[in-house]
């Protein structure tokens, strides 16, 4: 019964859906879980707000690709790639009120059993009010997620093949940015 | 006078907001807010009630298995629905292993560093910190080559500039008094309680499916397979021994960590036994049905309520006399502010009044929290493991009373030393050590149920719609890790009317109410010293004794004004 809970390439989608577009992660997760084109041997896992709790699943992977709402400023729907220093260096120097990615990121760093590439796919939200729906923009946005999702698997798959190295996020797809600004992406946040 | 404020409060799960008043050195008076936007019956209104459980365990971003737990609690009682032994057992070990989870994680990564000066840890000697760990332990990880690879694995972390979970500390702080020995072996224990915590959660993938979220409660019992000869039955012999490997890993390190850590803690902070008393009056819904759930009377933590710390008496809990206010909270009531009312008969308006941000202070005379004010016959109660553990020992629980005892002894600390910041955190220590000893014999249990041929787990009576009333309401109370947790819920044809949750922390983090008394945060902080208003450690330390828990907020990781990489055309 010692078996791992994961295999070598996880994927979690984090989130709350029950406060809209908070729930991403997830809702791309359980895409990804229904698709036929990840590869062969993944683990894709509905992480929901979960943190720290995460860590049984996380900690024996070398590969992990989180999927979350990221908070960026930028218009409702955007797409945000970051490594696991990126979301280090935004949670370190401000207080983590949060007990989310950036703690479970920097608790897998204590301990992982081996050197793990960490990759987070985030969306910018337009809503996260109650409600198990996402909104016009972020739902356009689920399938560039999916597909990063997929292009950042197959890249794994291919440096493992090749006994390669890293990947530079310019081979991701490209998404289109027709979306509307929003003034205020996340309204709790401020209050 | 000076007002501090402290925003967000760190290293607690979820948004909380602190203002309070010095006056020569002490705390005189606390605000508590939260930002907690609470509308589940939004969300399930007019769903089927025997799928609640589903969107209620996403309700809370931790303790995901206490909603939906208080959920099928709730259904079956609005059915009639009583569940079987096995699946009452079932319940039993899988929110045990939540609470010991929970409660390991809240001393060692949430609380600790309050007490631990992590920069302190790289001045000690680790031959002494093996003689320390030695005379307070017989874990066998303590050489003085073990805590020297510590000290190294936590120099190269500062020296990275990377410390990650170290980050938010008042590091250098005059309030920290531990020794650099003692600071070493508790940021090494950290370590081994994120190891454990790996391990130990694994009976949740066990008894739940392997996904984070449990998957496997039913209303009317649990779906879980129990056969003693089929290997893939998710509870055969070979599950049972390995659930019992575990929770005896568990006995382990609560015995030989965490009490021996709280007691080392304890011995340099003893005034921390006389500070952060707060309400006196204390709740417990009760917990762990050691029969029918029906009859509290049976409950391995019973259910009552003690008032103005007086043990001699336990009060009973009568589901009618809860109520909540929302004076002092941004919503309204249709029949107006002064009133408060029974959860049935709950309301969720939402109408925010206050400043509109960036401020500097809340409106603390008017509305300041999203938190609504319950309160038990108009009064305020503290919920949690100290409440639990001071009702059971009231109650002359033999298990309770024994270990209680015996701690205080050890301290050398009477029974009311356990009304203040560090009382909290003793009690939840002890209550991981009953719940960690408990939980090795409800596996037995169902191992024995196992081997005897009692395989029910699930009571298909009044499953189906069809023999539903057409109106019913019930409740579902639970002692989740933080505390007295209640959902009620109304069914009309078929589907649910109104649904409300009660949770811990606003019991204990909410807003004084319509006669101006405080919450238990608000009452617990006063009379605090604060050495330094900017770096408001001591304020902390009681706050975070409650372990704050307002994660049914939002989870969006934000990045504002930071490097990252943006994905676009």
């Amino acid at each position: 019964m010692r078996d791992s809970l994961a295999s070598d390439t996880v994927v979690i989608g984090v989130g709350n859906t029950i406060l809209s577009d908070d729930g991403v992660g997830v809702h791309a997760a359980r895409k990804l879980q229904a698709d036929p084109r990840v590869p062969a041997g993944v683990t894709i896992l509905d992480g929901g707000t979960l943190g720290l709790e995460l860590l049984p699943y996380a900690a024996d992977a070398s590969r992990l690709l989180l999927l979350d709402a990221v908070n960026t400023g930028e218009a409702p729907g955007t797409l945000t790639r970051m490594t696991a220093s990126d979301v280090l260096a935004t949670s370190a120097g401000q207080s983590v009120h949060q007990l989310g990615v950036a703690d479970l990121i920097a608790a897998l760093a204590l301990v992982a059993t081996r050197p793990q590439e960490i990759v987070v796919l985030g969306v910018q939200p337009a809503n996260t009010d109650w409600g198990a729906s996402l909104s016009p923009e972020v739902d356009a946005a689920l399938p560039h997620v999916v597909n990063a999702a997929l292009a950042q698997l197959r890249l794994w798959k291919e440096s493992r093949e090749a006994n390669l190295g890293t990947d530079p996020p310019s081979l991701l797809p490209r998404q289109s940015s027709e979306h509307q600004p929003l003034s205020k992406p996340c309204e709790k946040e401020s209050l | 006078m000076a007002r501090i404020v402290v925003d967000p409060v760190t290293r607690i799960e979820g948004h909380l907001r602190i203002e309070a008043e010095v006056n020569g050195g002490l705390i005189t008076d606390a605000w508590s807010s939260g930002t907690m936007f609470r509308g589940i019956e939004l969300i399930l209104r007019g769903r089927d009630p025997r799928e609640a459980w589903i969107w209620t365990q996403r309700i809370c971003g931790v303790c995901t298995m206490v909603h939906a737990l208080a959920s099928v609690n709730a259904v079956e009682d609005a059915l009639g629905i009583e569940v079987p032994d096995n699946a009452r057992l079932i319940r039993n070990i899988i929110a045990a292993t939540q609470t010991i989870q929970d409660h390991v994680i809240h001393f060692y990564h949430l609380h600790a560093l309050d007490w631990v000066d992590v920069v302190s840890a790289l001045k000690a000697d680790p031959a002494k910190t093996s003689q320390l760990a030695q005379s307070i332990s017989d874990w066998p990880k303590s050489s003085a080559t073990y805590f020297k690879g510590v000290q190294d694995h936590v120099s190269a972390l500062v020296a990275s500039k990377q410390l990650s979970l170290f980050g938010a500390g008042y590091w250098g702080h005059p309030a920290y008094h531990l020794p650099p020995e003692a600071n070493l072996m508790a940021v090494a224990h950290y370590l081994e309680a994120l190891h454990f915590q790996r391990e130990f959660i694994r009976i949740h993938a066990v008894l739940g499916g392997k996904n984070p979220h449990l998957q496997t409660f039913l209303v009317g019992g649990m779906a879980t397979s129990l056969d003693p000869n089929e290997p893939g039955a998710t509870v055969n012999p070979e599950r049972i021994d390995f659930l019992l490997e575990v929770a005896k890993s568990a006995q382990a390190i609560v015995s030989q960590l965490y009490i021996p850590d709280v007691l080392a803690v304890a011995a340099f902070y003893r005034d921390w036994f006389e500070r952060g008393e707060g309400l006196g009056n204390f709740m417990s819904y009760g917990a762990y049905p050691q029969g029918s759930i029906k009859d509290p009377a049976n409950f391995f933590l019973p259910r009552g309520i003690i008032l103005n710390r007086d043990l001699s008496q336990v009060h009973p809990v009568n589901p009618e006399n809860i109520t909540e206010y929302v004076a002092h909270s941004w919503y309204e009531y249709l029949e107006g502010n002064p009133t408060a009312k029974h959860p049935y008969e709950g309301e969720t308006n939402p109408k925010y009044t206050g400043p509109k941000p960036p401020y500097e202070h809340l409106e603390v005379d008017q509305k300041y929290s999203w938190l609504k004010a319950p309160r038990y016959q108009d009064k305020a109660m503290e919920v949690g493991p100290l409440a639990r553990l001071l009702v059971a020992y009231a109650s002359g629980q033999q298990e309770v009373k024994a270990l209680v005892d015996s701690t205080l002894a050890k301290l050398k600390a009477p029974p009311t030393a356990l009304f203040s910041t560090l009382g909290r955190i003793a009690a939840r220590a002890l209550e991981t050590q009953l719940l960690a000893n408990q939980l090795a014999g409800w596996i037995e249990e169902l191992g024995n149920n196992l081997a005897t041929g009692n395989l029910a787990v699930h009571n298909g009576q009044n499953w189906d719609p069809k023999s539903w009333p057409d109106t019913a309401r019930g409740f579902g109370f639970f002692e989740a890790p933080r505390g007295s947790l209640g959902h009620w819920v109304e069914i009309e044809n078929q589907a649910i009317k109104n649904y409300q949750a009660v949770v811990p922390s606003t019991w204990n983090a909410g807003p004084r109410d319509a006669h101006g008394q405080r919450g238990a945060y608000e009452a617990a902080l006063l009379k605090t010293p604060v050495a330094d208003p900017e770096r408001p450690l001591e304020l902390l330390r009681t706050i975070h004794s409650f372990d704050p828990c307002l994660a049914c907020a939002v989870h969006v990781v934000d990045v504002r004004g930071r490097t990252h990489a943006r994905v676009e055309a």
